[in-house]
């Protein structure tokens, strides 16, 4: 028994040792140790990945062009990764630093945050903050209070350590058709507020008097549960995102007025490809929900100067979830002080510029930005309403576990909102998924 | 034999027959090495992972046998598992049945003509990637704008929410892969028919046999390897299946479409486990495995070996 005993203990040391070597070849191992702020600020050659479809890394392309110009000792690899979700862009990322690949700078958003700063493979960012102080002040004296905050609440690492600084924003409101609207004769909300009942009696008479639906209903996490949820003082979890609330009787209210909206014929089935921007350019559709990613889509389809940007309508007050894109350099980069340079070229008013005028998917941090011609120039009426919505909006809460918690969560939201099950029971069995998610 | 002849002619053989090995390792050796680098090296690294729990981004701790009991108390696996069964029996089923009934319909089309069209048209979904297909499909069977829940309409009839109803959301995947898939398994099932020696079927049907006859009798029993190498592979393509379902149902709705390798993703690319999704890679390998061997036990039974 104990030669057996040995023996097993040899063959699983050895296959340990092959393991480990070969994960070591395949440049797995995370953690890693800090090198501290490595390399020329001006020299060396960077990988930055971010989240980008064809049409966006044509817009970011434009930006990179101009970083390049001024710093041409940097030789800026810029990677767009069309994941369609923060989700999957997340898990992409983890599978190619897994894969080896040396990526110096990683745009994440919200729903990654939590999960790269758990596993130890960011660089702390106080001694580059400390570098430039009065740069990084100016950057955030300008930009949205309650975005430092947010940034320092949920996407600190473990210990409390700086590692991300926040880039543009996304919260939720609605582009409505005018078009649509003026035929139906339903006035636009008033200084973009109006409740659930007025949304639904507005859907009702667009139905009756042009045919069109009122909006398109999905399962997306950020744009399609949580503003019904905020909307009605609702979340996921609870404001440290330590505890599930998806099961709350607000919560289960939210999902039984959108499922009564789709009874309705307000909105189309879910559950295949429906075409929003075809189905709103031609007059059938009379919203769209998005943050300022939509207004790419409205140019492209020449709606701007018909479609006005309102809030979300309201069950007990005004709500929007919220996510941010924020930079960061890995532990592994080589060249952290060029990887800081860009980080800063990404912070400046000029960039801040690029992307509100040609980037047009987030809404930039700088506040100076948000008020400039740069952003309302060439966008629907109302898009400072995207930036005003700061102020009552709710941290998309993703958790460590982010990626299977959303699964859950819009799992549970497609299930009622096409009939297949009942609102309580439903939500009651995602909630018992999502403790399974934080213990 | 005698000695001396053997002493004069063993060297001269034995340098061709060195030649001849050196020339088949030459020959060889390409497809060695991509079976050994995309092949036999990640299955190895495979069964290495599963021995340890790893998140992709933290190092990789050595768990020993832990992944592969987990596999036994997975409460989600009986499902997936016989959803992946139900999947790949349906889709076997299906492909050969209607793969062999349009090669023998397209085999006796006469026009040269027609013939190449109804090949190439049969064939062509096959030559889409599984995304746009899917997206096409999405399209197709969108509940409000589709073409079915449209044509539905209009002759009275209420057609189903196909991907988001639990009952009808693994049926329409099956039906989407026969579209996709068919052409690949008509094309074996035409090269076999055509395999059949025409005096063969002369000879039956001088011998007064009527067309049910010669096809249960003498085609059927000539096409049975055709059947059998057709049997396993769509089996075997089946069981993997994860494209579609990726992209139409994402496994939902409840679960009601993930299969085993949608399973496997799940765990290893959004739960971080990566360690326990190269368990459920083995146990994949494993059920192939067994019952590819099974068919070639039962074959002989049902296949005409020449």
């Amino acid at each position: 028994m104990h030669k057996r005993h040995k023996r097993f203990s040899r063959i699983t040391g050895i296959i340990a040792a092959v393991a480990a070597t070969s994960l070591a070849l395949a440049g797995c191992s995370g953690g890693g140790s800090s090198g501290g702020a490595e390399g020329d600020p001006e020299k060396g050659a960077l990988t930055f990945v971010y989240m980008g479809d064809a049409d966006q890394q044509k817009a970011f392309n434009a930006l990179f062009a101009e970083f390049n110009k001024q710093y041409p000792g940097i030789k800026l690899k810029a990677q767009g990764i069309p994941s369609g979700d923060w989700s999957v862009f997340s898990n992409t990322v983890a599978t190619r630093l897994a894969g080896g690949q040396k990526i110096d700078i990683i745009q994440v958003a919200t729903e990654g945050q939590r999960l790269f700063a758990s596993k130890g493979v960011l660089e702390p960012l106080e001694p580059f903050i400390e570098q430039d102080q009065d740069y990084v002040d100016d950057y955030f004296a300008d930009i949205n209070p309650e975005l430092v905050e947010f940034n320092e609440q949920f996407a600190s690492g473990p210990d409390g350590e700086t590692l991300f600084i926040p880039g543009g924003f996304n919260t939720m409101g609605l582009y409505l058709n005018k078009t649509v609207f003026e035929a139906a004769g339903v006035p636009i909300p008033e200084e973009g507020n109006w409740t659930w009942d007025e949304f639904e009696a507005a859907g009702t008479q667009i139905k009756e008097k042009t045919g069109a639906y009122l909006f398109g209903a999905g399962s997306g996490y950020f744009t399609d549960v949580m503003p019904w949820l905020t909307t009605n003082g609702a979340s996921t979890f609870n404001d440290d995102w330590s505890e599930p609330t998806y099961d709350s009787p607000e919560a289960v209210e939210s999902a039984e007025f959108v499922r009564k909206l789709v009874e309705e014929g307000l909105a189309p089935e879910p559950g295949g490809q429906f075409d929003a921007e075809t189905q709103y350019k031609q007059g059938k559709l009379a919203s769209i929900g998005g943050g300022r990613w939509p207004t790419i889509g409205m140019r492209n389809i020449d709606m701007v100067d018909d479609t006005v940007i309102v809030n979300f309508p309201t069950k007990t007050g005004n709500g929007s979830p919220v996510g941010w894109d924020a930079w960061n350099i890995a532990k592994k980069s080589e060249n952290k002080q060029a990887a800081w340079t860009f980080i800063k070229f990404l912070m400046s008013q000029e960039a801040g510029e690029y992307f509100a005028s040609i980037g047009g998917t987030i809404v930039p941090a700088r506040t100076s930005v948000v008020e400039s011609d740069a952003f309302t120039e060439n966008a629907p009426a109302g898009s400072t309403r995207l930036s005003d919505a700061m102020a009552f909006a709710t941290p998309i809460p993703s958790i460590d576990r982010g990626a299977e918690a959303q699964k859950a969560i819009q799992e549970a939201w497609e299930t009622i909102i096409t009939g297949n099950g009942d609102a309580a029971d439903t939500l009651a069995k995602a909630q018992k998924t999502l403790e399974g998610l934080v213990e | 034999m005698t000695e001396s002849t053997m002493l004069v002619r063993r060297p001269g053989a034995m340098l061709r027959r060195r030649r001849t090995e050196a020339a088949g390792w030459m020959f060889v050796s390409p497809a060695l090495l991509l079976f050994l680098v995309f092949i036999a090296g990640p299955f190895a690294f495979a069964i290495v992972l599963a021995l340890f729990k790893w998140d992709l981004l933290t190092d990789p701790q050595f768990i020993g046998f832990d992944n592969f009991a987990a596999l036994f108390a997975d409460p989600v696996l009986p499902q997936v598992l016989g959803n992946t069964f139900v999947f790949a029996l349906a889709s076997v089923v299906t492909h050969i049945v209607f793969g062999l009934l349009l090669a023998i319909a397209v085999n006796r089309v006469v026009s040269r003509t027609l013939n190449y069209f109804l090949r190439v048209a049969i064939f062509f979904p096959f030559l889409i990637s599984w995304a746009a297909v899917s997206l096409l499909w999405k399209y197709v069977l969108d509940p409000t704008f589709g073409y079915v829940a449209q044509y539905g309409a209009v002759v009275g009839i209420d057609t189903p929410n196909f991907f988001t109803d639990p009952a009808w959301a693994l049926p329409a995947i099956i039906v989407i892969d026969l579209w996709h898939t068919l052409g690949f398994t008509f094309i074996i099932m035409l090269a076999g028919l055509q395999t059949v020696p025409t005096e063969l079927l002369e000879a039956a049907r001088t011998d007064g046999a009527n067309a049910w006859q010669t096809f249960w009798r003498v085609t059927l029993p000539l096409m049975s390897p055709t059947l059998f190498f057709a049997t396993i592979i769509t089996f075997i393509g089946a069981f993997q299946i994860f494209e579609p379902i990726q992209i139409i149902t994402q496994g939902g709705p409840n679960d009601a479409t993930k299969t085993i390798v949608m399973y496997l993703y799940e765990r290893g690319f959004q739960a971080f486990d990566m360690g326990y999704a190269a368990a459920v890679a083995i146990l994949v390998f494993v059920i192939v495995m067994g019952v590819t061997l099974l068919q070639f036990i039962g074959r002989r039974k049902w296949v005409h070996e020449a």
